[in-house]
């Protein structure tokens, strides 16, 4: 258990390490970035043009919008860097001998790969909070901002007009929070054990991004074109297409599903949301399955 | 477990590359407390059976035992009684010695910073303690292999031509590092190499294997009693001629008389050098020299993988 613990943290560090980490820290985290720029470009202009103070519920509907696009963004764009980083902590591991010293050391195979996977679990985990870190900070800033303006000091006024008490001054809910981070859990954990499967047959993290990534994307639109042709032939295709791989990606990040939880309309055991993520779960269990299986009949000749 | 427990067992082991069958069969076992020297040509299959004995092939045809435990069954519990590096250590460029060390040891069982340290001065490497390892020389990465192999005390230490690559310098003092670790460490030694001088001055066991199969194992000394030993005679000029007839006709002792580049180089038999020597200088021949010839290592290892062009590899 220690060990496996250890193992942890040295693929964690090992994923810090690298530059490529910090790229893709602020890669995922644009739109915050770019969020708390515009919020304070948006008060000055709203403020230059006369339109005298802006409401602190304005910022908060921008806040919030950014919010949705951060995590659109996260979703959409994460594949992409997801497949480096498996590349990196498996590919180019086998073929720079790394993975070489670390099983000869008396660490399991499945050992490996399961620190390995959580540990780019916490990486993403950690690019995904800061970016939500990010814009609660803005939204803390946006009020401290409406609050403060103004001719007469802030406590002069009753100031019902500046602050929208029917506005919460957090983004999400703790619940809001936590389902997010589940859904954004399963879907990443199949997309990692899709990246692994195909990692063990690569040496290199570019080309075996690039095949994985092709396949995904191959997958997704064969299954864009051909579900709604197929379910006009059979209501069939309709319920096999529920289990498909690339619709619960699909669906799980979505700006709808998304949106159903941040506004507590509905939650992780709602119907579509459920069978995603179960499904979901369900891919990722069978990948990681093929991944141990593969490398533990796999020959370390590097 | 037993007292006269081996530190390796290997029985009938083989191994297939696609249609090439690289081990056929190989047997051989290792005492415990030794320095055994791993022999055989260039692609004998040395580098594989370490692979195979370290679980990095899996699927084993045949049988292995490494300090009593079972391959690849117990594979866990001997490994954290083994400290190996096959062929080069392939270390975290970025991070320095001290923290591969570090972070690569500790998953054998938690390490103290004191221990590190010890076993980085052990090697000689005090000094590039903090440097990066993409920064080593090829010396400096063998040395701190062995000591990533060493940091937990195993009873066994496997390499993998721990001297490859390295220069004449560096590799007496591989061969110093790894009798001290012998010595204060208790720990038995198995390490692959074409180099037969080097297992000649620093092993007392060899395993010599050839074409997949073991053709000869036991300890130095037992294989080369009972061998001739060469010897070189080196003269002064005008006694020259005299010399040659005089050896001639010690039949008993002198297998065979070579010219030799500096002097004649003979073959002997075992033990009797101080009976030819005298012998010469009874006779009045005025002997410069008389320096042994220690090849025989090497043309045990000749004659027994049956060809010497295959030999030459790293030497």
């Amino acid at each position: 258990m220690r060990r496996m613990l250890f193992l942890i943290l040295f693929e964690l560090k090992k994923i810090l390490n690298r530059k490529k980490a910090l790229l893709f820290l602020l890669a995922l985290n644009i739109v915050p970035l770019v969020a708390s720029l515009a919020l304070i470009v948006a008060y000055v202009k709203f403020k230059g043009f006369g339109f005298g103070e802006v409401q602190f519920s304005v910022l908060h509907e921008i806040v919030k919008g950014l919010f949705t696009a951060h995590f659109k963004l996260f979703a959409f764009i994460a594949p992409f860097f997801l497949a480096l980083v498996v590349g990196d902590s498996f590919s180019t591991e086998l073929s720079r001998g790394y993975m070489k010293m670390l099983l000869l050391t008396p660490v399991r195979r499945w050992q490996v790969i399961t620190a390995k996977t959580l540990a780019i679990m916490l990486f993403l985990l950690l690019a995904v909070c800061l970016g939500g870190f990010f814009l609660q900070a803005d939204l803390l800033v946006a009020r401290s901002l409406t609050q403060a303006s103004g001719v007469l000091p802030a406590n002069a006024l009753p100031d019902a007009l500046n602050i929208d008490i029917s506005k919460p001054l957090y983004l999400v809910s703790t619940s809001s929070a936590f389902q997010l981070l589940v859904l954004t859990f399963v879907g990443n954990l199949m997309l990692i054990g899709f990246f692994i499967v195909f990692a063990l047959f690569f040496e290199s993290a570019i080309l075996m991004s690039f095949t994985s990534l092709s396949a995904l994307m191959g997958v997704h639109t064969f299954y864009l074109i051909a579900s709604s042709l197929l379910n006009k032939i059979d209501v069939w295709y309709e319920s096999a297409a529920k289990w498909c791989f690339t619709r619960h990606l699909d669906e799980l990040f979505s700006v709808n599903t998304i949106e159903t939880i941040l506004e507590n309309r509905g939650n992780l055991l709602t119907d579509n949301i459920f069978t995603a993520w179960q499904s979901s779960l369900g891919w990722a269990v069978l990948f990681y399955a093929i991944a141990v299986l593969l490398f533990s009949r796999r020959q370390i000749l590097h | 477990m037993n007292a006269e427990m081996s530190a390796i067992t290997v029985n009938r082991l083989c191994k297939n590359f696609g249609r090439k069958q690289v081990l056929k069969g190989l047997d051989f076992s290792v005492p415990l407390n030794t320095i055994a020297g791993f022999l055989g040509p260039n692609g004998a299959g040395k580098t594989t059976t370490m692979r195979m004995l370290l679980g990095l092939i899996p699927g084993i045809d045949g049988e292995i035992t490494m300090l009593g435990q079972t391959m690849p069954g117990g594979r866990t519990i001997a490994l954290e009684e083994i400290g190996a590096v096959v062929e080069n250590p392939a270390f975290i460029e970025s991070m320095s010695a001290y923290e591969n060390l570090y972070w690569f040891g500790s998953l054998y069982k938690p390490l103290t910073d004191q221990r590190i340290f010890e076993v980085i001065e052990m090697v000689g490497l005090k000094e590039a303690a903090r440097q990066r390892f993409g920064t080593f020389s090829t010396g400096m990465k063998q040395r701190l292999g062995v000591a990533f192999g060493i940091l937990h005390r195993p009873k066994l230490l496997i390499l993998d031509e721990p001297t490859s690559g390295m220069d004449p310098a560096g590799r007496v003092h591989m061969r110093e590092i790894l009798t001290r670790i012998h010595d204060e460490e208790k720990t038995s030694i198995f390490l692959s190499s074409h180099l037969l001088d080097e297992v000649q001055r620093l092993c007392n066991y060899v395993v010599i294997i050839d074409n997949g199969r073991c053709v000869k194992q036991g300890y130095v000394s037992e294989l080369l009693s009972g061998h001739s030993e060469k010897w070189e005679i080196r003269v002064v000029d005008e006694d020259a001629a005299k010399t040659r007839e005089l050896l001639a006709a010690m039949h008993e002792a002198v297998i065979d008389i070579n010219q030799g580049p500096r002097g004649l180089v003979i073959s002997l038999q075992t033990g009797k050098s101080a009976e030819v020597n005298s012998g010469l200088i009874k006779a009045g021949v005025r002997v410069v020299a008389l320096i042994p010839l220690e090849a025989s290592l090497e043309e045990t290892f000749i004659k027994l993988t049956g060809n010497g062009v295959s030999v030459g590899g790293g030497a």
